[in-house]
């Protein structure tokens, strides 16, 4: 071997190090590690806490009648749609007048795609978290914490079924094994919600290893979640009593367990804190979406707040509050600018009717069913929500427009409202619904004076919130009890449908805040049939359902959407529309 | 073969060496082409030996050389010239065009040159000329219409906003279908990153304003872009190379390769950057409705003129003098901001308050390049600067960027090369936000500079009318609710800005183990740290759907690095198996890891005005976002050639990716592609006159995608969500939450795999005069990783999973006309090249439980994938129609909206066609580019709220009355009368997103050039090799010719951003014209 051969050896040795340290350096090294499969944004399932599910379930739950107000991210809720805002409960007051509806015609307004979220926050937001936190909080003895979940599923599966009908159950919230859960009938989710809260019911009076951390309705006063499962239990007898004969019979055993809610302290009720605007932001949704400097984005109905002033309802400066004294067309000339039906003819079935057009007296600036106008410069003009349940401010005649920058005061009470649920005056109205649709009009008459009596009184309590309302405009308690005796007279002296109306009627003012109750109400009833109509003549039939929601529909093989909004939920037998609800 | 050809002239040069060395002189002389122009880079060798040498810059050469040798002159596209030596020692030569010979070398996969006529693919190359010089820093603006199925799409005329580049078309719906870019042989992160920390769920909606990665590109400095369009392109990329490669040569890279004199060449321009979509806005009539006045966002009001049915002169809101009370003075906000307007008066005329909202910008630009080599040419170099300050025609809009580079090649004497290049460019880039709007501000939890400045009535004077309160900053305008955010406000207190600091290189070494084998190793870095802000000072509006946070002001800052480490390992190997079969492989393995990691800080609840420091906010909240992904490829590469007339190429690649589950991390894709030379196999065919030169190639090639972060970076991966801001309990404290994820982990998530058949032909006939390449491919993507929705009854929103089958299909063209070839130096040239791109895709199938999946846009408004239609397809709310098919009119004359969404349009474009023009004469050359889009629809807001609100001049005619065409409910025909403001607020810009849908089709002057280069007898005393001037122009002029003329919109726009989306403008993208001046100086 020559000196150079040696070279040239020692040369490709190094060659051959320098390729073999490339080759270990690249299969050594980060780059070759091929097992990066988990997500580093993200807790692992496994580190799931009970504690942190309970908190979870409550907030959605409030936020499946109320939703929420800007899509936050950390909510099942996306802005858009139709409806501004979201939750059942707003659906539920558009379609009755609670709240006003703007759209000429219901079929093309009330689409698949608007009920996404509800439904998704039920499905995903409640029932899948309680299916995760079950098995957990059985092992540790949470039985406080099972309870909760069971009310609260009780209540979302069969608020669903007043909503959409048939709905995936007995197969729901079991991906991967089941993605394409099939519908279970209405009456079988009843059913299965009846049972879950028997269950609750035991599980709020075992004993529990420990209590949920935060409890946002009865701060752990297990008692009266008892009486809020009877309640609720309650509350789907009586709606199946159309097409169960022995609902009534069920009814009346709890009424005589005495274990219900009766006394407005026991009330079950979501509280919104009102602390933070965002980041949470823990407001009534109602007061965030219209306490902004700019104005209030809803109007308020026209039929319910005339309805409240020509009667003297004494609630009427707790519900609504008046951002100005003047109307256009009544108080002030008619205004093209700003309410452009000022200058418009009635259409001739509002004529006929004799239902109010356009504008109400004493500033009440709100729009008629199915006003679908544009918006006018009417932000800082328009009635908004009051102190009751939004936790806004009490329509003191101060005649200013809410949450200006430059006026602290006028936020009101900062949205620390509540969403009422299942309250002791509710209890009142179904039992005079009962007595009178079994032809008991002297027993729903005191019912009805008690349920009424209740529920002022709560409202009238709400004038707290709003700290800085000059008090002397509320009303005497003489004001109260002549407007309560009123209705209580002109309901003794009424006949026929007319009971029905005053009892609608008053079903509807009290109900204020929770349309989930009214829209059921007028599916079982048919009544009042002196509702506004929609502004079209021909809307099409009213709502009696509504559409299966896009997503679930184009992705779940077993769900094919409905024809129609006129198919009925299984506890509703009453005449199909446009005939029934009587003012569609 | 070449290899035996080389080894046996290197024999026969030493044997001649000292033979000829004794009989020795110097030949000299210039070298020019057939138009006279000096040309460098020529080689000449003295025939049979291996003595030889290039022409310097300006033709010039020296060579030694012995009487009776001939020396051969060679250069690419010219006929090689042979010249005996005799007794002169001055050899000047006049090279002849030579259209046989312009085989072209092309950089393909991995940066492997090879002959193009070898190819059995399409490649389109780009070079230097089309990229310097240009308005535009951005390279992918640059290139559109540059070459054939390559679509390019601007988010939006402001500088420095992303940008969409599409190769042959959506070929997935889910993953990126962004083209893998390559600079100087190692990837490079061109991503759009998704903005804020929400993610890219609502990115769009509140205002991605960010830039597309590959901004950080000086256009200048790169020496040529290669595409590689289809799969047998780009199987050596594997899985990366999928939606197609844009594979660029930086300047630094080339490392100075070929001149020997050190060279430098400097760039400068200047150009003007303004506003080009400026609606035709009519002056007639001002803010109101129905002809009457009112503080509205729309403009249905009284006339400009006192008489008349519409004058102003019937409304009671004007004093005699046509003045109303100042919004100021009678708006609760104006008379607290401003009591001096108490009792002021406001004066009834059209203003322009959109001209004279944007401003003339400038774009100036100055470009570097300095390169040479060694004596011997062993070591070379490249060092270039570039810097690029472009201010936008939108106040606050800017883009600055600075570009270093460097890099160089060394080939040591111990059959070492080492070649390395190293980049760093810092891009700075300002804009007011930009989010969706639907003509009536922002929607979603962003502001919109445009959405609130589009819509202004003809009668409200932005720029007069204060913007700012003095008390407390806040917005003011001119409602009495005071609810539209100023656009000046919005552009004094709003913003976006992104700092990146980049540093992107590479290294290689490579060992020459003999002629015929090497291996080379080069290892690739791209980080980039992108520094982002976010912010709005408190006092902001939003009129549609509260957002509190914002209003409170917010404060976001969060940096995104992204590296990206890429390893390759390679042996290439040519062997001759005999005289006339020669092949050539490549077997290499590559390995790349990309990581993404953002951090940063969101704050809100602004305490003083104008202070943005996250200390002068109440509330803090973390950005934190970090993937990573890792991919090992195994490549081989196998290439016959036989007698320089066919050719076949196999290749196939095995890729291992980090992110699947490990049964379904590994995939294989073949390629093969065969090119076929007939004007080389016959002989007879080939002629000078007809037929010059025929290529027909075919090919098949497969790839892969893999879940990336377009998708899902950990699809499979089960998560749980933990909130600690969920809610506050009454005492104000925050209350934990878990809850589950929207996605469903799904272990069995396969890789989509995509496979492309390609069949093309190149040719040129009649001496050269045209040109024709042309290929047709059919491409099949299956296995589809589909975000697929799930119905939330499962439990989960959605899930990743494999279904279906998407068919697309095209045609490109690429035809270049030589109309006039004069003979003479000087004379007059036409040269025109026609670009045609024609892609169809259709939705083969979406698996059994699905029947459409909306992924881009919302779930109502978006492109949507549906069996049977073409990909993208735009799904929306539809008028209802009977039984008849004819539109349902409703009691007061308004279409009636189906309650089923459904297919409103299809934003595929029919085809695109280029039509770039050359001519020069004498030392003039003169060029324009015309673009033309046929077909394919857009929803667009810009258009639905010109119309809608009363603006432009097709709304003028407000008298009439209009009657909708359809039946009402009751089935008899429509009679009711609506209207000129029912008919385009209620209908055209109302819910109905079917009448908000229009023909894109656009005609467009995109580039226009005008150059002239000092002759070269005029510099000769001074420093400079060249100096040419140029004047330019880009976008001076388009139409789109169905859309209403006074809208004069820009189709070129993507609404939902860079990504998936297409045919969407949310009133996001003015459209910018540039035009400026340019000198360009060799040294």
């Amino acid at each position: 071997m020559t000196k150079k051969d040696r070279k040239m050896k020692i040369r490709s040795k190094h060659i051959a190090m320098s390729l073999f340290t490339g080759l270990l350096m690249m299969t050594s090294c980060e780059v070759t590690e091929l097992d990066i499969t988990n997500d580093p944004n993200f807790l692992t399932p496994d580190l799931a806490a009970p504690d942190f599910f309970i908190t979870s379930i409550q907030e959605d739950f409030a936020r499946q009648l109320d939703g929420d107000v800007s899509g936050d991210p950390n909510d099942n809720f996306v802005t858009g749609g139709f409806q501004f805002g979201d939750g059942l409960s707003p659906l539920g007051m558009e379609l009755t007048r609670v709240m006003q509806m703007s759209s000429r015609d219901y079929e093309s307004t009330y689409q698949d795609s608007d009920v996404d979220d509800e439904w998704d926050n039920a499905y995903r937001g409640i029932l899948f978290d309680i299916r995760l936190m079950t098995p957990l909080a059985e092992e540790a003895g949470q039985t406080r914490h099972l309870g909760i979940a069971q009310f609260i599923e009780a209540y979302t599966i069969s608020s669903l079924v007043d909503f959409f009908g048939d709905i995936p159950y007995t197969e729901a919230v079991q991906a991967p094994e089941i993605v394409n859960a099939t519908l279970d009938s209405g009456a079988s989710v009843y059913e299965a919600a009846l049972a879950l809260l028997d269950q609750a019911i035991i599980n709020f009076t075992n004993t529990a290893s420990t209590n949920p951390p935060v409890e946002l309705f009865y701060g752990n006063d297990y008692t009266k979640w008892v009486k809020a499962a009877n309640t609720l239990k309650m509350k789907l007898y009586l709606q199946t009593r159309l097409v169960d004969p022995g609902a009534i019979d069920a009814f009346n055993a709890i009424v005589n367990s005495g274990d219900y809610i009766t006394d407005t302290a026991d009330d079950f009720d979501f509280v919104w804190p009102g602390t933070s605007a965002a980041q949470p932001d823990n407001r009534h949704p109602r007061y965030g979406l219209n306490y902004v400097s700019n104005g209030p984005g809803d109007y308020a109905s026209n039929w319910l707040m005339n309805k409240m002033q020509t009667t003297n309802d004494p609630r009427i400066r707790y519900y609504f509050y008046r951002q100005t004294n003047e109307v256009p067309g009544q108080e002030i000339p008619a205004d093209e600018q700003t309410l452009r039906c000022s200058l418009q003819t009635p259409p001739l079935h509002y004529t006929t009717g004799g239902f109010t057009f356009c504008n109400l007296p004493n500033g009440y600036w709100g729009r008629d069913h199915g006003d679908d106008e544009g918006a006018p410069p009417d932000g800082p003009k328009r009635t908004t929500w009051g102190v009751y349940p939004a936790g806004g401010r009490f329509d003191d005649d101060s005649f200013s427009p809410v949450s200006q920058p430059t006026d602290p005061l006028s936020n009101g009470g900062l949205g620390a409202g509540i969403t009422p649920i299942l309250n002791a005056f509710m209890v009142d109205f179904w039992k005079a619904e009962i007595e009178l649709a079994q032809g008991n009009a002297g027993l729903a008459q005191g019912f009805l004076e008690a349920g009424i009596t209740k529920q002022i009184a709560k409202a009238r309590s709400f004038v707290s919130v709003d700290p800085n309302a000059d008090l002397s405009f509320e009303p005497l308690s003489s004001d109260v009890t002549d407007f309560i005796n009123g209705v209580v007279a002109d309901f003794g002296s009424a006949t026929g449908d007319d009971q029905w109306n005053i009892l609608a009627e008053s079903y509807f003012v009290a109900h204020y805040g929770n349309g989930i109750e009214t829209y059921n109400f007028y599916r079982r009833t048919g009544f009042p049939n002196s509702l506004q109509p929609n502004r079209e003549l021909d809307p099409g039939s009213f709502p009696r359902s509504m559409f299966y929601p896009n997503q679930a529909v184009t992705s779940n093989s077993n769900i094919t959407q409905k024809a129609n909004l006129a198919v009925q939920v299984f506890w509703d037998n009453n005449p199909a529309g446009p005939s029934f609800p009587n003012s569609n | 073969m070449k290899v035996k050809k080389l080894f046996g002239t290197l024999i026969f040069m030493l044997l001649c060496i000292t033979l000829a060395r004794s009989q020795e002189k110097t030949i000299t002389g210039t070298i020019i082409d057939q138009t006279g122009i000096p040309l460098p880079g020529v080689n000449i060798v003295v025939d049979g030996t291996t003595n030889g040498t290039q022409s310097d810059f300006d033709g010039n050469y020296s060579i030694e050389a012995s009487i009776g040798q001939t020396l051969v002159y060679t250069y690419l596209g010219q006929r090689p010239a042979r010249r005996l030596v005799g007794a002169q020692s001055v050899i000047d030569i006049q090279m002849e065009e030579d259209a046989q010979a312009l085989e072209e070398v092309v950089v393909t996969a991995l940066g492997i040159k090879r002959e193009k006529q070898a190819l059995g693919y399409a490649v389109a190359s780009v070079s230097s000329e089309q990229l310097e010089e240009k308005a535009e820093g951005d390279l992918g603006r640059v290139l559109i219409g540059k070459a054939s199925g390559v679509n390019i799409t601007q988010q939006s005329g402001l500088s420095g906003s992303g940008t969409n580049i599409i190769i042959r078309g959506y070929s997935s719906f889910s993953q990126s279908n962004q083209p893998l870019f390559i600079v100087d042989g190692v990837p490079f992160n061109g991503d759009t990153n998704a903005s804020g920390r929400q993610g890219s769920r609502q990115d769009f909606i509140n205002g991605n304003n960010g830039s597309s990665r590959f901004l950080d590109l000086d256009p200048n400095s790169i020496e040529s872009v290669n595409v590689l369009k289809g799969l047998a392109a780009s199987t050596l990329y594997g899985s990366l190379g999928r939606n197609g490669v844009i594979l660029i040569t930086t300047k630094a890279g080339a490392g100075g390769q070929g001149a020997k004199k050190t060279e430098i060449t400097v760039n400068s321009s200047l150009f003007f950057n303004e506003i080009a979509s400026t609606p035709e806005y009519q002056n007639q009539y001002g803010n109101g409705f129905d002809q009457s006045f009112g503080w509205f966002f729309s403009n249905w009001g009284p006339s400009f003129d006192r008489g008349g049915v519409s004058g102003w002169g019937n409304s009671t809101a004007f004093d005699s003098n046509g003045t109303l009370p100042h919004p100021y003075s009678t708006s609760a906000a104006g008379q607290q901001a401003f009591p001096e307007f108490a009792g002021a008066r406001y004066e009834w005329r059209p203003y322009d308050s959109f001209g004279d909202f944007f401003k003339t910008g400038t774009v100036t630009n100055l470009s570097i390049n300095a390169t040479g080599s060694s004596d011997d040419g062993k070591i070379s170099y490249n060092a270039n600067y570039g810097h690029l300050k472009d201010i936008g025609f939108t106040p606050g809009n800017s883009l600055n960027r600075n570009n270093f580079g460097i890099g160089g090649r060394a080939v040591l004497s111990n059959k070492f090369t080492v070649t390395g290049a190293l980049n760093f460019a810092r891009t700075k880039f300002m804009s007011p936000p930009v989010a969706l709007s639907q003509g009536n501000g922002a929607t979603g939890s962003g502001s919109s500079v445009f959405g609130d400045l589009f819509f202004t009535p003809r009668s409200i004077d932005v720029l007069g009318l204060p913007f700012q309160s003095p008390i407390d900053g806040r917005s003011i305008y001119y409602r009495d609710g005071n609810d539209i955010q100023h656009p000046l406000w919005t552009a004094n207190n709003a913003g976006t800005e992104q700092e990146t600091n980049r540093v992107f290189g590479n290294m290689g070494i490579q060992y020459q183990f003999n002629d015929n084998l090497n291996l080379i190793y080069r290892v690739g870095i791209d980080v980039y740290s992108e520094n982002n802000l976010n912010f709005q000072n408190k006092g902001g509006i939003n009129g549609n759907v509260p957002q509190p946070r914002l209003a409170s002001g917010i404060y976001e800052t969060w940096n995104n690095t992204n590296t990206i480490w890429d390893h390759n390992l390679a042996i290439n190997g040519d062997y001759d198996i005999t005289e006339k079969v020669g092949t050539t492989f490549n077997v290499g393995v590559n390995g790349r890891r990309e990581v993404f990691d953002q951090q940063g800080v969101a704050s809100d609840a602004q305490q003083v005005f104008d202070v943005l420091r996250h200390f002068n906010f109440l509330n803090q909240n973390e950005i934190q976002q970090t993937s990573q992904r890792n991919l090992v490829g195994f490549y081989g590469q196998l290439e016959f050639d036989y007698d320089n007339y066919l050719y076949v190429t196999l290749a196939g690649r095995n890729d291992w990716v980090s992110n699947l589950s490990t049964a379904n991390r590994s995939l294989f894709y073949p390629s093969a592609s065969i090119s076929f030379v007939p004007t080389k196999a016959f002989d007879g065919l080939k002629s000078e006159n007809v037929l010059n030169y025929l290529k027909i190639r075919a090919g098949y090639g497969t790839s892969a995608g893999f879940p990336d972060a377009n998708s899902d970076n950990f699809p499979v991966s089960n998560r749980l969500v933990l909130d600690t801001q969920d809610f506050q309990d009454p005492t104000g404290t925050n209350v934990v939450t878990n809850t589950s994820p929207l996605t469903l982990g799904n272990p069995n998530l396969k890789p989509e795999q995509v496979s492309e058949i390609e069949l093309g032909v190149e040719t040129r006939w009649w001496d050269g005069r045209i040109t024709l390449d042309a290929s047709v491919y059919e491409r099949t993507t299956t296995d589809l990783i589909v975000q697929q929705p799930l119905d939330p009854s499962s439990g989960f929103f959605q899930t990743n999973t494999n279904v279906g089958e998407i068919k697309g299909e095209g045609v490109e063209i690429d035809l270049g006309l030589n109309f006039f070839r004069s003979q003479e130096e000087g004379g007059f040239n036409w040269n025109t090249n026609v670009n045609f791109t024609a892609n169809e895709s259709e939705v083969i199938d979406l698996g059994q439980e699905t029947d459409l999946i909306v992924y881009s846009g919302f779930g109502n408004l978006g492109n949507a994938a549906i069996e049977g239609q073409p990909l993208g397809v735009i799904y929306g709310t539809r008028i209802l129609r009977d039984a008849n098919g004819q539109f349902v009119v409703n009691s007061i004359g308004d279409f009636v909206q189906d309650p089923q969404d459904g297919v409103i349009g299809d934003p595929n474009p029919d085809f695109v066609a280029n039509i770039n023009n050359t001519f020069s004469y004498k030392n003039f050359s003169f060029g324009f580019q015309f673009n033309w889009t046929q077909g394919g629809d857009v929803w667009s807001s810009t258009i639905s709220t010109l119309l809608g609100r009363g603006l432009i001049v097709e709304t003028l005619d407000r008298e009439n009355t209009f009657v909708l065409p359809g039946v009402q409910s009751d089935g008899r025909v429509n009679d009711v009368q609506i209207n000129n403001s029912d008919y385009f607020f209620n209908n055209i810009l109302g819910n109905i997103s079917e009448l908000q849908v229009f023909d894109a089709t656009v005609l467009r002057l995109q580039e226009v050039t005008l150059g002239y280069s000092l002759p070269k007898k005029f510099l000769e005393d001074t420093p400079f090799g060249a100096l040419s001037f140029t004047v330019s122009g880009f976008n001076l002029w388009y139409d789109a010719i169905n859309t209403p003329n006074g809208a004069n919109f820009d189709p070129n726009t993507s609404g939902t951003g860079v990504g998936n989306g297409f045919g969407f403008d949310f009133l996001n993208g003015p459209s910018s014209r540039r035009y400026g001046f340019s000198v360009k100086a060799t040294f």
